[in-house]
């Protein structure tokens, strides 16, 4: 069999999981495989940013956010309004935002770049906490109606049925994830990561590096929009202690370096794995911060890599030729 | 005097006092960052154990005096062990690594301080000497807040004889503008480093100690004061002492002139000055030019 034969089979066999998953494990798997994945988009649009372009944002949050609040009062304000431009609004909002910022994150890199998008996602935080009457203050804004889907000529599904908002999550998350992905395969992705590993050759390669910068910045945020406003659905609530709250930024740094760096797959294993701690760790604590900051020093101080390094590290062990080995140990 | 002008010196001193405050856990801050790179997110977290050090030594002994001095202390050994133990053995893998690093201490020091304390607010009460009001030319100032505004100044004073007059400061600020030529004179920089972590975190346990009195002692503290004091690093440029204490002082009469006359708007004054600096400035009004 051929490279390609076995990637189709493994990929029917992901989509039959996916499919058959409600069927399987029962509702309350269900639930927990959704925030599973809108978390996985959130991180892979993270990582976009950290592990292809090297910009560290800690205020990620904002955009998230952005996106779920739009989304939910755009649903709560507008009369009839469909669900799939309630999702566009989420995803125009957070893009807005971004193209606001920009101007003046593009200019700093590092350590700066950092404190900046920590002190917007502050600022957001602190907005939405004070503008009552656009976001309802600490309560946020919950209840609004959730309109139902139609597809022409096959009908209209309600997604408030647990069930039928997995599918639909999974489709949209699905295919915000294939794009991104797509995208970093493209020559544009090459110049990404050209940027993270040496900004000034690029730079004299004649490719603009600040624009890049903020055309990657535009489309993680706006794919972090989209997972907001999924949130916002799913938990037909947001509010700003949950989205805009400093946490919520640091959530997918974690899941990034659990997963691996440097990886497009590794953020979705970060998510997946943490939300696994989080679920045994709840059945018997309250304080499931302090296991995943113990795991962060410790994935920190003793595999950099993360899980993705870490399976890397197993096949250049037991699953290469001799040759594949030194050239891998020649690279790393 | 009239009533108005009272309210204008009561809120000044106000500000100033949550400026020095700001100026403490700042420049510790903006010390450690310019000596080895790191933006130490836990560095609120430690101004928050200082708070809480200050509860408990407050509980058992009683003496407001003894939890000001050991309390730092306590703060700032954590801090030298958190440097040795833990930042130290990931400098090899970069500024990205010591900073989640960091991160991963605040989240395990804000979740053991649930832990131990409980998430409610803990009540601290001024020793007697430093309650009341101090009565100059017919205006009142709380004394607890001049004390804060003292105790302060002669920190500010003794950390500058240090740093501009003794051979351990000059190779402190050697090494804020080049650690590895330092280093390679011959001079233990590690050592140094854990020094200035230390008096970094030492410098911010007293500024928890001094404020747990007038903010009430909780979990949220180092959320509330550690973002303040991150936007006065950003504002001022990262590593210039000098820059950090001009912004704090700018910042705290922000704050309590904000709150007197527009209140809805006064968390987001700061952040609007941060970003109208950096919008001229990209790397703070002190900063070097990278």
């Amino acid at each position: 069999m051929t490279d390609r034969t076995i990637k189709g089979i493994l990929w029917a066999v992901i989509l039959a999981i996916l499919v058959a998953y409600p069927g399987l494990f029962g509702l309350y798997f269900t639930n927990i495989f959704v925030v599973f994945a809108i978390y996985a988009l959130y991180a892979v649009t993270f990582n976009i940013l950290l592990g292809y372009t090297g910009l560290l944002s800690f205020g990620h949050a904002m955009f998230f956010g952005t996106g779920g609040y739009a989304t939910a009062i755009a649903l709560e304000r507008i009369e009839g309004l469909p669900l799939l431009p309630a999702i566009l609004i989420g995803l125009s909002a957070a893009i807005v935002l971004a193209l606001i910022l920009c101007p003046l994150l593009v200019r700093v890199s590092g350590v700066a770049f950092a404190m900046l998008t920590l002190a917007f996602g502050q600022l957001m935080h602190v907005l939405a906490m004070k503008l009552r009457w656009l976001t309802g203050g600490e309560d946020g804004v919950g209840g609004f109606p959730i309109p139902a889907i139609h597809i022409p000529g096959i009908g209209s599904f309600d997604i408030a049925n647990p069930v039928n908002f997995y599918y639909f999550a999974i489709a949209v998350l699905g295919v915000s994830i294939w794009m991104i992905w797509f995208i970093t395969k493209t020559p544009f992705g090459s110049i990404q990561t050209g940027i993270r590993d040496n900004a000034m050759r690029i730079d004299y390669l004649g490719f603009k590096v600040r624009h890049t910068k903020a055309i990657v910045f535009i489309i993680s945020s706006g794919f972090a929009g989209i997972s907001g406003s999924i949130y916002a659905l799913f938990q037909n609530l947001i509010s700003a202690d949950d989205a805009y709250h400093v946490g919520n930024s640091f959530a997918p740094i974690i899941m990034t370096l659990v997963g691996g760096m440097g990886s497009f797959f590794g953020p979705i294993a970060g998510s997946g794995i943490l939300s696994l701690i989080d679920e045994l760790t709840s059945r018997y604590t309250e304080r499931v911060d302090l296991v995943t900051g113990l795991i962060l020093i410790l994935m920190i101080m003793f595999a950099p890599m993360g899980f993705a390094g870490f399976l890397r590290l197993i096949k250049a062990k037991w699953f290469s030729r001799p040759s594949d080995k030194m050239a891998t140990e020649g690279t790393s | 005097m009239d009533s108005t002008t009272a309210l204008y010196v009561a809120q000044g001193i106000h500000g100033l006092a949550y400026g020095m405050v700001l100026f403490l856990v700042a420049s510790g801050l903006t010390l450690i960052f310019g000596m080895m790179g790191i933006l130490n997110i836990a560095h609120a977290s430690f101004f928050m154990l200082g708070a809480y050090f200050c509860f408990q030594v407050l509980s058992t002994t009683g003496n407001f005096w003894v939890s000001l001095l050991v309390a730092p202390i306590a703060a700032g050994f954590l801090g030298v062990l958190c440097e040795r133990f833990l930042l130290r053995k990931v400098h090899a893998y970069g500024h990205v690594g010591e900073l989640l690093l960091t991160v991963g201490v605040a989240m395990v020091i804000l979740e053991s301080v649930k832990i131990f304390w409980g998430t409610q607010s803990l009540p601290i009460t001024v020793p007697p000497v430093l309650q009341g009001l101090l009565k100059i030319g017919g205006l009142e100032y709380p004394i607890y807040r001049l004390f804060i505004i003292g105790l302060a100044f002669v920190i500010l004073g003794i950390m500058a004889l240090i740093l501009y007059k003794t051979r351990l400061g000059m190779i402190v600020r050697g090494a804020v503008s080049d650690a590895d030529m330092v280093n390679a004179l011959g001079i233990n920089v590690p050592v140094v480093f854990m020094i200035v972590f230390g008096f970094g975190t030492w410098l911010a346990g007293v500024a928890g100690v001094a404020v747990s009195p007038i903010m009430t002692v909780h979990p949220g503290l180092a959320d509330q004061v550690g973002m303040d004091a991150f936007v006065v690093v950003v504002t001022a440029g990262f590593g210039s002492l000098k820059g950090a204490f001009i912004v704090s002082i700018i910042f705290g009469l922000l704050n309590a002139y904000g709150v007197q006359f527009v209140s809805q708007l006064a968390p987001v004054l700061m952040f609007s000055f941060m970003a109208i600096v950096l919008a001229f400035k990209p790397m703070g009004f002190f900063g070097e030019i990278e």
